[in-house]
């Protein structure tokens, strides 16, 4: 009987033990800062201390659908989600854009979230082309912003910053090489997920993701 | 013991029946299904319903009853504004030169069967005809 009690003891154990274990690692989900980071060495009270420095979105200057100059500060304390598309992309660009219409629904209205789609053919794509667009493909308002300007400025902070391939390159269909990423930005200008705009499960990832960043600053 | 035998004989004969053009139609519509979905899904989307107002759908379109044009306009691309079931859409098609007239005739007899009124395939000879004769859309 004593033999029992001990078993049902330990087991009572083990299994608090799992879990605890479990729920422990569920408090834990973070999402990972992406990208490349600098370690410089700064000194604090007379100290030398070692601080890293993560790669981050740097400020900008482009034009929306409605024909505002926009900056940074239209995604200041909000987390954002940022693709690369043009108009006239006759390949990935309808499946990124019908994928983040789903991503669009799921967060539309939350004050919290932003979508910036850039668009790398800005000679042809100017805010009137990007607002037919828009309207066409069903979205309205400032939440989701399609944004133009200097070419050189948007290839340099999607290849540097946003980490994704932008090209012009006359052999790919419609001229121009691309990548389907979609890319998760925090408040603090951080990347923190990078997902395959072009497929279901990587639309899902990401819109379960946004929610795990949200719940970061519900703290 | 006749009995048995007619009916074998009688499906055989249906079966064989099959063989020609039937088995053809199928085998365009596979072909046809996987090009769609290389070329024309992006935008059409897999159902043929086209998305939003920014690409219109086949399904039900009027266009579907005039092969010839669904083949020049595979092969040429489209410009310029169109209505599709009541709605207005104007964004070009891209032209797809490098699909061969074997590979447009699987695309239509696919959309057509699929779409369309159709219950067999589009033969290549009709397609070889409609492409000589395609004017600008």
């Amino acid at each position: 009987m004593r033999q029992v009690k001990k078993a049902v003891h330990i087991y009572t154990f083990v299994l608090t033990a799992l879990i605890s274990s479990l729920i422990g690692c569920k408090d834990e989900r973070k999402l990972p800062i992406l990208g490349e980071r600098d370690v410089v060495k700064k000194t604090v009270d007379g100290k030398e201390v070692v601080d890293t420095v993560y790669n981050a979105i740097p400020d900008f200057t482009f034009v929306n659908q409605q024909g505002d100059t926009v900056s940074e500060k239209i995604v200041e304390g909000k987390i954002y989600v940022a693709d690369f598309f043009f108009t006239t992309c006759p390949t990935i660009c309808p499946i990124m854009k019908r994928q983040m219409v789903k991503v669009y629904n799921q967060y539309k209205g939350n004050p919290d979230v932003m979508i910036l789609s850039h668009s790398i053919d800005p000679d042809h794509d100017t805010p009137q082309v990007l607002k037919k667009f828009a309207t066409d493909l069903g979205v309205e308002g400032n939440q989701w912003q399609f944004l133009t300007g200097e070419k050189e400025k948007i290839y340099e902070i999607g290849q540097q910053h946003y980490m994704t391939t932008v090209k012009e390159d006359k052999t790919a269909d419609g001229g121009y090489l691309h990548s389907g990423a979609f890319v998760l930005i925090d408040k603090e200008k951080h990347v923190r997920g990078m997902y395959d705009g072009t497929t279901e499960e990587g639309t899902q990832k990401l819109i379960a993701d946004i929610k795990i960043l949200l719940d970061e600053y519900k703290q | 013991m006749t009995k048995p035998a007619i009916l074998l004989l009688f499906i055989t004969t249906m079966f064989a029946c099959k063989s020609a053009s039937e088995l053809k139609s199928e085998q365009y519509f596979v072909e046809g299904y996987q090009l769609y979905t290389t070329y024309c899904a992006n935008c059409h989307q897999a159902d043929g319903k086209g998305m939003s107002n920014l690409y219109p759908p086949l399904v039900n379109s009027s266009i579907l009853k005039d092969k010839s044009a669904v083949a020049c306009i595979i092969r040429n691309g489209m410009k310029g504004t169109i209505l599709v079931n009541g709605k207005e859409f104007n964004r070009p098609m891209p032209a797809n030169p490098k699909l061969t007239e074997i590979e447009i005739a699987e695309l239509v007899s696919f959309v057509s069967m699929k779409w369309g009124k159709d219950s067999l395939y589009t033969p290549i000879e009709a397609v070889q005809t409609a492409l000589k004769n395609c004017k600008a859309y």
